[in-house]
Parts: C-alpha cells; sequence; structure tokens
C-alpha cells in the first residue's frame, strides 16, 4: 500500500483534461435540450386520445427504457449509419443516442406531472370556458411543473453520467481524455481518480444547487392563506 | 436506405450470444442480492445517530450515486489494482464496481422505507421491551419491505443494464460477445438490434412487475 502518488504528471496534461470535459459538456447540453423536445413531443403522443399516437409513443419509451444506454450508443454509431447510408462522427452518434434516451425519460416525467393535476382542475377549467389549450397553458402547466422539477434534475443528472459511455466510440468526451493521458503517464490510479473526483464534485454541487431551487419554489408555493 | 436486412450471422451464432447472456445472467444474480445485503447495513449506519457512522455511510452513498458507473469499472479494473498490487480478473473488478453502486441506491431504498414508519411505533415497540433488532426485525421490516419492492424491482433493472458496461473492461457478457460478433461479420444492424432485442426480453418482465407492484401500492395507500 505505499505508493507514491504523483498528481504533477496528470496535471502537466491538464489541457487535455480540461478539453474533455468541454466535451463532455458539449454533449451534455444539447442532449439535454434535444431530449426536453423529444420527451415533450412523446409525452404529447401519449396523452392524446388517439391510438395511433399513443402506441408508437409507448413503444418508444418502453425500448429505450427497457435497453441498456450503452447499447444506445453502439446501435446509432455501427447500426444507424447501415439504415441511413451515411456514417456518423462520435459526436452525432452520441448526441442521437443520449438525447433519444433521456428523451423517453423526459416524457415520463412531463407525463407523470401532467397526470398528477387532479381532474378537477380540467373541468374547472373547461367550465370556465377556456380552451383545452389554454386550460393546459394557465392552470396545468405551471402547477405541473414545479412537480416535474425534482424527477427532471435527477433525469439530467443521470445523463450527466451517461456522457461517460460516450468515450467507447472515441468521442474526446472527459473519460475518453483520461484514457488518453493514461496511456501517455501510466498514471491510471491518478488519472482516474481525478476525472471521477470531477464528476463527483460537479454532480455534488449540481444537486445542492437543484435542492436550494426546489426549496425556494416549494416555499413560492406554498398554498396562500384565505 | 438500400440494405437487406440478413440474420444469418446472427442465427448461426446464437451459442456466442447465449453464452453472453449466461455471463450477463451471473453478474446480477451475484450482484444483485450481495448489493441489497451491503445496502442494508449501509442504511444501518446512515439512518444511526452516531455522527461518524452517518457521515461516512453519507459520504459513501454520495460518491457512488454522484460519479458514472463506468469510471467506477475502469477504477476497479485499472487504479484499484495499483493501490493494492493486486490485479483483479475483469469479471471481479467488474462486480465490484456494480455491487458498490448498486449498493449505495439500495440504502437509500432502505433508509427511505424505513424512515416512513412513525417514530411511535419504535418506540411502543421498544417499551414492550423489544431490542433494537427485535424491533426492527418483527415490526419495522415486516412493514417497510412491501412499500419498497418496486424500489428495489427499478434498481434491479438499472442493474441489469448496467451490467452491459462490464464489456468495456472486457468481460465476455451479452454486450461484449455482440460487439465481437458485429466486428467479426461486419453486420452490426443485425447483430445489434438482435442484442438489443434480448436485453429488451430480458429486462421488460421485470420493468413490467415494477409497475404492477406500484399500482397496487398506490391503490392501497
Amino acid at each position: 500500500m505505499n505508493y507514491d502518488w504523483d498528481f504533477g504528471a496528470v496535471w502537466a496534461y491538464r489541457q487535455m483534461l480540461w478539453d474533455g470535459a468541454l466535451g463532455t459538456l458539449k454533449i451534455a447540453v444539447v442532449a439535454i435540450l434535444l431530449g426536453v423536445v423529444i420527451g415533450a413531443v412523446v409525452a404529447t403522443m401519449r396523452l392524446s386520445g388517439r391510438r395511433g399516437l399513443r402506441y408508437p409513443a409507448l413503444g418508444f419509451t418502453e425500448f429505450y427504457r427497457n435497453t441498456p444506454p450503452l447499447l444506445h450508443f453502439f446501435w446509432a454509431f455501427y447500426a444507424l449509419p447501415v439504415v441511413l447510408g451515411v456514417s456518423l462522427d462520435p459526436y452525432v452518434a452520441a448526441v442521437i443516442a443520449l438525447s433519444t434516451q433521456s428523451g423517453a425519460f423526459y416524457a415520463e416525467v412531463f407525463r407523470g406531472g401532467v397526470l398528477s393535476i387532479e381532474r378537477g382542475q380540467w373541468e374547472g377549467a373547461r367550465a370556465l370556458g377556456m380552451l383545452p389549450g389554454a386550460v393546459l397553458r394557465r392552470v396545468v402547466l405551471p402547477q405541473a411543473l414545479r412537480r416535474m422539477l425534482p424527477p427532471f434534475m435527477e433525469r439530467s443528472f443521470e445523463l450527466i453520467k451517461t456522457t461517460a459511455l460516450a468515450s467507447t466510440l472515441a468521442y474526446t468526451d472527459l473519460l475518453y481524455q483520461a484514457m488518453q493521458v493514461n496511456s501517455i503517464t501510466f498514471r491510471p490510479l491518478e488519472v482516474y481518480t481525478m476525472v471521477a473526483a470531477i464528476f463527483f464534485l460537479t454532480l455534488l454541487a449540481l444537486s445542492l444547487l437543484a435542492h436550494l431551487v426546489e426549496g425556494r419554489l416549494a416555499r413560492a408555493s406554498q398554498p396562500v392563506a384565505w | 436506405m438500400e440494405f437487406s436486412w440478413d440474420f444469418t450471422p446472427v442465427l448461426q451464432n446464437y451459442p456466442v450470444l447465449l453464452k453472453g447472456v449466461g455471463m450477463t445472467a451471473l453478474l446480477w444474480l451475484i450482484a444483485f442480492p450481495v448489493s441489497m445485503l451491503a445496502g442494508f447495513f449501509i442504511s444501518l449506519a446512515t439512518g444511526s445517530r452516531r455522527w461518524l457512522a452517518v457521515g461516512l455511510g453519507r459520504s459513501y452513498v454520495e460518491l457512488f450515486r454522484n460519479t458514472p458507473v463506468m469510471i467506477q469499472l475502469i477504477w476497479f479494473f485499472y487504479a484499484f489494482p495499483i493501490l493494492t498490487g493486486q490485479q483483479l480478473t475483469p469479471t471481479v473488478a467488474a462486480l465490484c464496481g456494480l455491487i458498490l453502486n448498486a449498493s449505495a441506491y439500495c440504502s437509500e431504498i432502505f433508509r427511505g422505507g424505513m424512515a416512513s414508519v412513525p417514530r411511535g411505533q419504535w418506540e411502543g415497540a421498544r417499551a414492550l421491551g423489544m431490542s433494537r433488532a427485535q424491533v426492527m426485525r418483527r415490526v419495522i421490516v415486516p412493514q417497510v419491505f412491501a412499500s419498497m419492492l418496486p424500489a428495489f424491482t427499478n434498481r434491479g433493472i438499472e442493474l441489469a443494464k448496467n451490467t452491459s458496461i462490464a464489456s468495456v473492461i472486457a468481460v465476455q457478457e451479452l454486450m461484449y460477445q455482440g460487439r465481437a460478433l458485429s466486428a467479426a461479420f461486419y453486420r452490426p444492424l443485425e447483430i445489434l438490434t438482435a442484442v438489443g432485442l434480448i436485453y429488451f426480453l430480458l429486462i421488460y418482465p421485470g420493468s413490467y412487475l415494477a409497475s404492477r407492484l406500484e399500482r397496487r401500492f398506490a391503490r392501497r395507500v
């Protein structure tokens, strides 16, 4: 156990790790944005009255929820190009894999949030003469969004952790760069510990921030005394 | 869009995929019970009143929940041996990573379940003269176990999906075999699609069960 830790060797390659961190940030942000769009579309389809919309959306979410994320990455990188007839670079394949799978999970978050608002509110608002679109916009969504926030944040943290899988496609994310630094320095212990620490501190900071925001919102949404 | 599906490489090599399924199942069958057991003991620490136990338990839980599983597996395979001088086989390294990760989540399920029992029950049972262990065994666990089932089923599903990451450190489970086949026959579309279907068939019954359990408990409450 008398191993001499030497973070100096790794520190010399900090620029590579920094580039990797930016690569991770890039796919995480793009995948969250696209995932929200996909999730909103899929949730709308699942909540619609038409079977032709509901069933494909159900199939989509069930597929992504019941297969491993790593498979989505490999499928997007190796199999999808065969279908499309064009080759995809690792960045595009990783974004496709991440955003579709997070879209499936976000869809469940959105659907759960909308369904959590009691039917009576729909009926009441409709009775006041609002159109379904207006009920959704003015009554349901303002309340549902607040309830969706905690599971939404949780899914987003999962997504950030899942970005590490993009390294298997040789996308230059933090983990991939760490592997490169390791092959130069032969310091796996320091490199991988450092990368784990970067993820840990980032996610911990983000989850503390999320708790703070949730606390604020919970206080802001206390029922007003009549 | 000019391609023709050809599943013969999949059908001809089904024993290879089957071996992969066996390895995936083995990883899951070892990691899941051990994670539940470890998670239970960690929840005793995080739920206790000793600040040192709480601090250590919470650090463990937060550490493994806030880092990617893939980095945990890679760490155990490449970094851990340097610290101990003992090279782990890929399977053992994968099991270490998977178990430590899943046990952190399992302990949170236990903690949440036990916290849901009103304090009065603890006090009542203690007043009847039961020891802490007896209260746990006779009063708390029987009540909360059922309500924790959906959460554990979901954890089991996540674990099953995470086993695929073991392929990265060359554990020859389903994902690894699928990639090897697709590289050998250059039929990634058919082989990876088949692998996806196999995973779906393995995991879907679990998530169906979880949603059934969830609905049942939602009705009862």
